[in-house]
């Protein structure tokens, strides 16, 4: 109950911060010295009337406040306008490529997760010994290194040279197997995807790993050091028991802030990533809306990804209160 | 302890948000601290020579010293006026159908691409003919320049920000605060990229203020949290007290006692500016050809991927090693002056 | 003084092999318990309390290593070096093996309660989770029978709901409820032997007397033995039976509670007694102890204490006294490092005033007025 309480709670809080994402956009893409119609209309040959009917089909005729207004009660139902370019809702195209987007975004956390939680609780249990040295000298690549560029190096040597792997496009394993020509049941299904997301993932994944490694060493060495895990020896407790349960447990704390404040990261090398693999997801959508200046486009992708990172960043939160058992739900300071 | 609004990059903080190093403040102070720690004094060596290197571009630009004096532009010229794609949005009734910026050229196969390692072109020319090296060499201005000036906006919005809110709390601190935490929940890249598309036109320049303004938000935190602290302290009251301004308070003591953590912040955020700018401009809204930028190059290389693999790995080696000494810097700076874990 | 003690300790030397140098925290100290008594272990902070109580159960932490010495605990070495066939100091091979050590011997036969309650419960389990976890190890219970253990502990050591208090966790006990749970804790796995490192020192003092009210009934039901580490004199006097006092790593006295108190041997003992604050005595008398004490990684020629000592002669700066019997207390011996008793013979009387001493008469003990709440009844010989 209390932690339904606190999301609700997180919930609200929330609001103002998307309602403020709103504003910002909605300011960013209709201040410009670009007006949308001449945008639009991408300097074609044009007369007057045509201005005025698009100013007046799109609503643009009128005060900025009004515009505003109309745009957030009709987000209110769900509706982010309609996009320009498509000539297509808003919300439709965006559900249309949200899949991808957040399967690469997953998928690179747990690629993450997995391999930096056991490196860094090792490089913490050897602290200054040369696996300690070299996990940090590969978290330091890590941190230092553009995930595109990570995602070309990839190309070049896994599909270029090698061969083993393609480099572009995604198979939705949610989509029916009989929509790829060629795939013959989900089991395959399921193996393109794998071979298809692999690369994308590693190159998405490799910063968050590398961060995540950091702090978990960190915070390892930090529990390591703590009075209860010289309790816990001085009971004796098993080493492993400790470094797996003891220590472990109060280490992971912090990281899982870190997967939440690091969101706005991965969504933004989710563009990147998606663009060098050519992976037709939210990042690829929000490049064609600005190439087209589709202005309604941008603002609801921009929109929903911002509030793509208040959810995740409301997710981790909760699942903080639900590790830490010293959180006060619902109390502030 | 709660989880409220501090959560949000809430890590940033903790980091170096430490109390202990409060007396440790003062540029001779941490110049002595960089030189006993091995991390720090690597990370400034590497820097120091990308800085040089830079410092040489710009001299040689003027002067075509690299290129041996054969051609000025040995590392802008286009070739080919097939090449020139203007991706700055053109002003109403320009009438040029502007072309997708990002990955603008099919591969082109009929285009001589040496492998390099020449005397002449030691790391190869790209598809127009240009020194490969020459244009590396020349990417550092860019990288270097835009990472430090963004970084200085985002330090200078910031501090104000962060003091104020701090230093008046109440609805003051709550309103900013609000507002900073809006900014932050845009993803970076998004936010920079719609502002300067709708907002500026594609250019360098209005990508860096872009970036400094997404990172605004970082540095209002941390110099929030150290007024915060050091608000409470007793010379702070006895300033107050003895009717010395807000605004000096804030200038004089305030904002020089949080020197450490932001020194600290700010050259770690150069590398991420930097990594930030690549990705800018590797998706075309960074620098604008025939500017040599390693994001860029990176953009144009990845059609001829096929015919010369090195094209698209130098650019990005320069970008990392360029990061990892700014990284190496912050690390060994953080080690250095926030005492609470020594390796 | 007849059967063997319960632990035995032996010219134990812990150091610190750091890059600015060897850290001797422990430095050759000896001492017994034996069964039944509470040892004290006392001195200011940095005097190597916490080192020796820790070398006890072989958990030095890096870079710290036992270098010599040998601990007997119930006739089996917990540690000991003898000379191998290549000359060179080598571990003994009836010493117990990390694995022995850690199965046989911590918590079941030495538990410990560590000075912050505060920090010493881990913060995301249970309390009642932690307590079953160290009696399932260390009693070979299953789940449920520890459980019930537990909760009859907590019981036991005054917790008001142990039911529902088992189900909580650290935050939510108080400083002096968290003391009562490490001590339930150290109970509760059935040691003959618990080590006390500084359990009051971060307790407000009407907690402290409680826990230690406890801690006495607890010891007369069970019979455990205590090494109690401190740097009060007043809980020294409240609760120990036999008192060492360390300074810089050595042991420079060693007596009985009373024996110590009110015929103090050493200097530095009597500046520790002086510096508390007593009810006979106004504010205006109570005298600090003068200066730090120096690192233990270059100590002091002579006498450790000389640059201290209010007594100190040009002889203690050359003369490295060990520990002597100088006094006899009911066949208990009375040790003291101090070249000014005459067992020394090092010149002392001869020896001419240090320039620059701290003071210069030797203080006339006033211990004959010193006041032992409590620690009388229990304190002194006859427990054995």
């Amino acid at each position: 109950m209390k932690l339904l309480k606190y999301t609700i709670y997180r919930l609200l809080q929330a609001i103002p911060v998307l309602i403020g994402i709103s504003v910002i956009t909605f300011l960013l893409a209709n201040l410009g010295p670009g007006d949308p119609v001449s945008l639009m209309l991408q300097g074609q040959e044009h007369s007057e009337e045509l201005v005025r009917a698009i100013e007046q089909r799109y609503g643009l005729d009128r005060p900025l406040h009004e515009r505003y207004i109309t745009y957030m009660s009709g987000l209110l139902e769900g509706d982010l306008g309609q996009s320009i370019y498509y000539q297509r809702p808003v919300s439709a195209l965006i559900l249309d490529r949200l899949g991808p987007t957040l399967l690469l975004v997953l998928s690179a956390y747990a690629f993450a997760l997995v391999t930096a939680i056991p490196l860094g609780v090792v490089a913490a249990n050897r602290r200054n010994e040369p696996t300690d040295h070299a996990s940090r000298v590969a978290a330091l690549f890590g941190v230092s290194t553009p995930s595109f560029w990570i995602g070309i190096v990839l190309i070049l040597i896994f599909a270029v040279k090698l061969g083993w792997l393609p480099s572009s496009g995604l198979y939705y394993p949610w989509r029916p197997p009989s929509s790829y020509p060629g795939i013959n049941g989900h089991l395959e299904l399921y193996y393109e995807t794998a071979r298809h997301l692999l690369l994308p993932m590693i190159a998405l994944g490799t910063l968050q790993m590398a961060t995540i490694m950091r702090v978990e060493r960190t915070q390892m060495i930090e529990s390591l050091q703590g009075e209860y895990v010289k309790l816990a020896r001085a009971y004796g407790v098993p080493e492993r028991t400790i470094l797996r349960k003891h220590a472990f447990q109060v280490a992971q704390l912090p990281i899982i802030t870190i997967v939440g404040a690091n969101l706005s990261t991965a969504i933004g090398g989710a563009v990147l990533t998606e663009t060098v693999f050519n992976i037709n997801g939210m990042g690829q959508l929000f490049i064609e809306a600005i190439q087209q200046n589709d202005y309604q486009l941008v603002m609801g992708i921009t929109m929903m990804l911002g509030f793509l990172f208040v959810v995740g960043v409301i997710i981790t939160d909760i699942s903080y209160a639900y590790v830490d058992p010293r959180v006060t739900y619902g109390e502030r300071d | 302890m709660a989880v409220g609004e501090s959560q949000l990059g809430s890590d940033t903080e903790s980091a170096v948000d430490e109390g202990d190093v409060e007396a440790r403040v003062g540029w001779r102070y941490t110049l002595a601290q960089i030189k006993q720690d091995t991390t720090a004094r690597w990370g400034l060596y590497v820097v120091a020579f990308v800085i040089t290197v830079a410092t040489y571009a710009i001299v040689d630009s003027n002067l075509s010293l690299l290129t041996f004096g054969r051609l000025p532009d040995y590392a802008f010229a286009q070739a080919l006026p097939i090449f020139d794609h203007p991706t700055r949005i053109p002003p109403p009734g320009e009438g040029t159908q502007h072309m997708p910026p990002y990955f603008p050229l099919a591969e082109q196969s009929w285009n001589p691409l040496p492998a390099g390692g020449t005397i002449e072109h030691p790391l190869g020319t790209d598809h127009t003919g240009r020194d490969y090296f020459t244009r590396i060499v020349y990417g550092t201005q860019v990288s270097v320049f835009v990472g430090i000036v963004s970084t200085f906006i985002g330090l200078s919005i910031g501090t104000i920000i962060g003091a104020v809110a701090g230093y008046y709390g109440g609805k003051t601190d709550d309103i900013l605060m609000r507002v900073v935490e809006m900014i932050y929940s845009i993803p970076p890249l998004i936010l920079i990229i719609v502002f300067t598309v709708f907002v500026g036109g594609t250019s360098i320049w209005y990508a860096v203020i872009g970036v400094g303004i997404t990172f605004v938000p970082i540095f209002a935190r941390i110099i929030r949290s150290r007024v915060l602290s050091i608000r409470e302290m007793d010379y702070i009251e006895a300033a107050r007290a003895s009717g010395v301004k807000d605004r000096n308070i804030i200038m004089r003591h305030v904002v020089p006692n949080s020197f450490a953590p932001v020194l600290v912040y700010a050259t770690l955020q150069i590398g991420v500016t930097i990594l930030v700018v690549a990705g800018l401009s590797f998706l075309g809204y960074g620098a604008q050809p025939p500017t040599p930028d390693w994001g860029q190059m990176l953009n144009i290389s990845h059609g001829y991927m096929h015919s010369n693999l090195w094209l698209s790995i130098w650019p990005g080696l320069a970008i990392m090693i360029t990061i990892m000494g700014f990284n190496l810097l912050g690390d060994g700076l953080q080690d250095a002056l926030d005492p609470r874990i020594d390796d | 003084m007849s059967s063997e003690p319960l632990l035995r300790v032996e010219n134990l030397k812990t150091q610190f092999f750091t890059e600015t140098g060897t850290v001797r925290a422990v430095d050759g100290i000896s001492f017994e318990v034996r069964e039944g008594e509470i040892v004290g272990l006392v001195g200011e902070s940095g005097a190597g309390k916490s080192v020796a109580s820790m070398s006890l159960l072989r958990l030095v932490e890096n870079p710290g290593e036992i270098v010599a010495g040998e601990i007997t605990y119930k006739g089996e070495t917990i540690f000991g070096l003898e000379e191998g066939p290549d000359g060179e100091l080598q571990e003994r091979d009836d010493m117990l093996s990390n694995e022995e050590i850690r199965t046989r011997i911590r918590g079941n036969e030495i538990a410990v309660i560590f000075q912050d309650p505060m920090e010493s419960l881990n913060p995301v389990f249970t309390v009642g989770g932690q307590l079953r976890e160290f009696i399932e190890l260390n009693r070979g219970l299953s789940k449920d029978e520890a459980k019930t253990e537990a909760i009859d502990m907590l019981r036991e050591v005054g917790i008001p709901d142990p039911e529902e208090r088992y189900e909580e966790y650290p935050h939510q006990f108080s400083g002096g409820m968290r003391q009562r749970v490490l001590i339930a804790m150290a109970l509760a796995c059935e040691p003959s032997l618990i080590i006390a490192d500084e359990p009051t020192t971060a307790l407000d003092v009407t907690v402290e007397g409680q826990i230690l009210d406890l801690v006495d009934d607890l010891q007369d039901k069970y019979g455990t033995s205590f090494i109690w580490v401190t740097h009060d004199m007043g809980v020294v006097a409240e609760i120990c039976d036999r008192v060492n006092v360390m300074y810089l790593g050595e042991i420079v006295e060693q007596a009985p509670v009373d024996e110590l108190f009110y015929d103090t041997k050493h200097p530095y003992t009597n500046a520790l007694l002086n510096s508390i604050p007593r009810p006979d005595r106004t504010v205006t008398e109570l005298e600090a102890i003068e200066g730090v004490m120096p690192e233990a990684i270059n100590p002091p020629s002579g006498c450790r204490f000389h640059p201290r000592c209010p007594d100190a002669r040009e002889v203690c700066k050359r003369v490295h006294p060990e520990a002597k019997t100088v006094a006899d207390a009911d066949g208990e011996a009375h040790r003291a490092a101090c070249v000014k008793h005459d067992a020394f013979d090092a010149g002392y009387e001869d020896s001419s005033m240090l320039e620059g001493a701290v003071g210069s008469t030797e203080r006339e003990p006033e211990s004959e007025l010193a006041v032992n709440p409590a620690g009388d009844d229990s304190g002194g010989e006859g427990r054995e």
